[in-house]
């Protein structure tokens, strides 16, 4: 009898377990500072994107999870914005984002291959507020704010 | 290069930009009638999308087919609200979302293929706030608040799910 509650407990107590899903310590601990704040991650393939406060100053930042490093995005950062809401592509190249800028709120599209900034009109008009990139990187879901309640645009670039 | 030249070089360059510039806005369908649609996420083959759509007063994720406007039906993400910064793997196998438990925030993860449900209860006392699944479901990040500050964790999911790769054909989903 007691082995029978012995296995039963095993069995119980294994499928815990299992049902687990396990945190990545190591990686964890080598890619996040403590003195740091992160937050609206996006995930690609091996990339994750995030905004990231150090010091009071936020940026968007893009780690390369194979080897966990930062990578470099030359122009998408400017001392005189702030970024609300960002997601990567499946292959990293391409970073949709929405800042806010003076009295402007807009929403770009980064592409790291060639360093270049696209700004992309919301149409009717309407203030983005969050953004979702499909993997290619061509499809955007934005939440974007028009006379008082949300909406959300699917927003296809066509020849780029 | 000859000032003619040059300047046509610059129109065709400007032409060009202009060009990378053409983008086609689709408004969701029943935009209009559905009330606050927030928190958007595309699967990564850009065929589905998942939102927050507000459900006799309650946040409750809906998973919609852009190719035909359909909602597609969700098993387990029909209760425990309200949801919120929901997830998609990369044909839409997946469908991730924080949820509501009692009185704590968890993070779901149901499989569209089996209807099984994969759960994450943040251990101590730090809340999940968003998420963002990998396309192919291998990680989850999670975004939690701790003693004031956001924090990121990863997790790894490739012990406990099968991955949804690009090339996966969803055989039996229980929406199709």
């Amino acid at each position: 009898m007691r082995s029978v509650i012995f296995i039963f407990l095993s069995l119980g107590l294994s499928s815990c377990f299992r049902g687990q899903m396990r945190p990545l310590h190591a990686l964890n601990d080598s890619l996040f500072q403590a003195a740091s704040s992160y937050r609206e991650p996006s995930l690609g393939k091996r990339w994750l994107v995030t905004l990231t406060n150090r010091q009071g100053k936020e940026k968007i930042e893009l780690i390369d999870l194979r080897n966990r490093r930062k990578i470099a995005l030359p122009g998408i950062n400017r001392p005189d914005s702030q970024p609300i809401s960002v997601s990567v592509s499946a292959n990293g190249d391409r970073l949709a984002f929405v800042r806010q800028r003076a009295d402007q709120t807009e929403l770009l599209i980064y592409r790291r291959n060639f360093g270049t900034l696209q700004k992309l009109e919301i149409s009717p008009r309407g203030i983005p507020r969050r953004v979702s990139l499909d993997a290619s990187g061509k499809v955007l879901a934005v939440q974007v704010s028009r006379q008082g309640r949300w909406d959300v645009d699917v927003i296809r670039l066509t020849g780029s | 290069m000859p000032y003619k030249q040059l300047k046509n070089f610059v129109l065709i360059i400007g032409c060009l930009g202009l060009c990378s510039c053409i983008a086609k806005v689709d408004r969701l369908q029943g935009s209009l009638l559905n009330g606050s649609q927030k928190d958007p996420a595309l699967s990564a083959n850009g065929e589905k999308l998942a939102l927050i759509v507000d459900q006799n007063g309650r946040p409750t994720v809906q998973l919609r087919d852009l190719r035909n406007g359909k909602i597609l039906p969700l098993r387990y993400l029909r209760r425990h609200q309200p949801h919120s910064s929901p997830s998609l793997s990369w044909n839409g196998r997946y469908i991730a979302v924080i949820a509501q438990r009692g009185n704590r925030r968890l993070a779901i993860v149901e499989d569209r293929l089996t209807g099984r449900i994969h759960q994450l209860v943040v251990p101590g006392e730090r809340i999940p706030i968003r998420l963002s699944l990998a396309p192919d479901g291998s990680k989850l990040a999670l975004q939690v608040a701790e003693q004031g500050q956001w924090k990121i964790q990863l997790f790894d999911l490739t012990h406990k799910i099968e991955l949804d790769q690009p090339s996966g054909v969803l055989r039996t989903t229980v929406s199709d």
